[in-house]
């Protein structure tokens, strides 16, 4: 069992945090491909990041995961690690040619630039393998750290003051 | 009333899994209207496309956690969806990483401007990485503030594990929480989900 420690009861993961890259991409290959080859493909690709997030000192994936849009359906791919395997769903209604693809890649252990690089390798090197052209659409890096220096209270107070404004979203 | 309950536990336990099922299991085709709150760290959604598939009512929250960078955001988007679509249960998504009575708390913001009441807190907690989620370090500390802070102990993919690894597994949560349910998950069996979904549809907290 864990040692108690005030840090315990702080809430979000304060020291290194959970590192993570998204992209949203468009993926084009000359002949028409199958859902069957694209699940192989896409869960191929979770495993090589998985893979690559390990090498570069990960030390625990959080989950690498892909939407694959296309005209005739969508197709999802996930992993928690090289060693739990790749699971992918979903069908096509019939084959394509273009994707696509949106990635997440959330590890620990690692910087965001880290996740980035190995997304991005894995990501091209298994398209490019199956026949695929990749461009990158947008972007992202993050991290998810904690504040650890506010309190409870702090927290709540910040809430109440964001919550005064009566700027609602109008896009529902 | 609208009922606002999370699902949460950390990145990878099945989430979006049980989500989906157990949205489904609540609206019991069209009896109760169910709206999905998907919040994710990145801003480019992922698990928000794989729910809005399902056809339900969805929002999909980015660019940072509920519980903390965008609480204010998640109670308004609480009273949005009270004033336009009126859900009788809300079903959250937090990020991997948030607290799960932060996440009440950001909730609760909501009940200023709406007929809200909170549900308890649905912990995932993964059965195929019980020791890589909980001996880390500060990975480890964060799991295990999860565990602390759940109501209920949903022990998912328990389809991939045997019998003696889901005790095991629930007895070494029992040594964080002595107070919360456990139960036995598996979004690919439906194991459980009814026991959730009655959880769900009982009084609040």
């Amino acid at each position: 069992m864990l040692v108690e420690s005030p840090l315990m009861e702080m809430g979000c993961y304060t020291d290194f945090g959970v590192s993570g890259y998204c992209i949203f991409a468009k993926l084009r290959r000359k002949e028409l491909i199958g859902d069957a080859y694209i699940k192989k493909m896409a869960e191929e690709m979770m495993l090589s990041i998985a893979g690559n997030c390990r090498e570069l000192g990960a030390r625990a994936i959080g989950h690498i995961k892909c939407h694959v849009h296309t005209a005739a359906g969508t197709i999802k791919a996930d992993t928690i690690g090289t060693s739990q395997g790749a699971y992918s769903e979903g069908r096509l209604d019939h084959p394509v040619q273009d994707l696509s693809m949106s990635v997440n890649s959330a590890v620990s252990g690692i910087p965001e630039e880290a996740v980035k690089a190995a997304t991005l390798e894995a990501m091209y090197q298994v398209a490019y393998r199956h026949g695929f052209s990749v461009l990158t659409e947008r972007e992202q890096t993050y991290f998810d750290a904690f504040d650890a220096e506010s309190t409870a209270a702090d927290r709540l107070f910040e809430m109440e003051q964001g919550f005064d404004g009566d700027e609602f979203e109008e896009d529902f | 009333m609208m009922k606002v309950t999370q699902i949460g536990g950390f990145l990878g336990c099945g989430k979006t899994s049980a989500m989906l099922k157990l949205s489904r299991a609540v609206a019991e085709d069209g009896k109760r209207k169910v709206a999905l709150v998907v919040n994710e760290i990145g801003e480019i959604p992922v698990d928000g496309k794989i729910i809005e598939e399902s056809g339900m009512q969805v929002k999909d929250i980015g660019g940072g956690c509920i519980c903390c960078d965008v609480a204010v955001q998640f109670g308004k988007v609480l009273v949005m969806l009270y004033r336009n679509f009126k859900p009788d249960h809300i079903l959250v998504e937090p990020t991997g990483v948030a607290i799960p009575h932060q996440v009440k708390t950001a909730a609760k913001m909501g009940m200023r401007d709406a007929k809200v009441t909170v549900g308890q807190a649905i912990v995932l907690f993964d059965a195929t990485r019980p020791a890589e989620l909980l001996d880390m370090d500060m990975l480890g500390r964060l799991v295990v503030n999860q565990v602390k802070d759940a109501d209920i102990l949903a022990i998912s993919k328990v389809d991939a594990v045997d019998d003696a690894a889901r005790q095991e597994i629930a007895k070494r949560l029992r040594e964080y929480n002595e107070r919360a349910e456990i139960v036995y998950l598996s979004s690919f069996t439906g194991e459980g989900i009814d026991r959730l979904k009655e959880i769900i549809l009982s009084g609040p907290e």
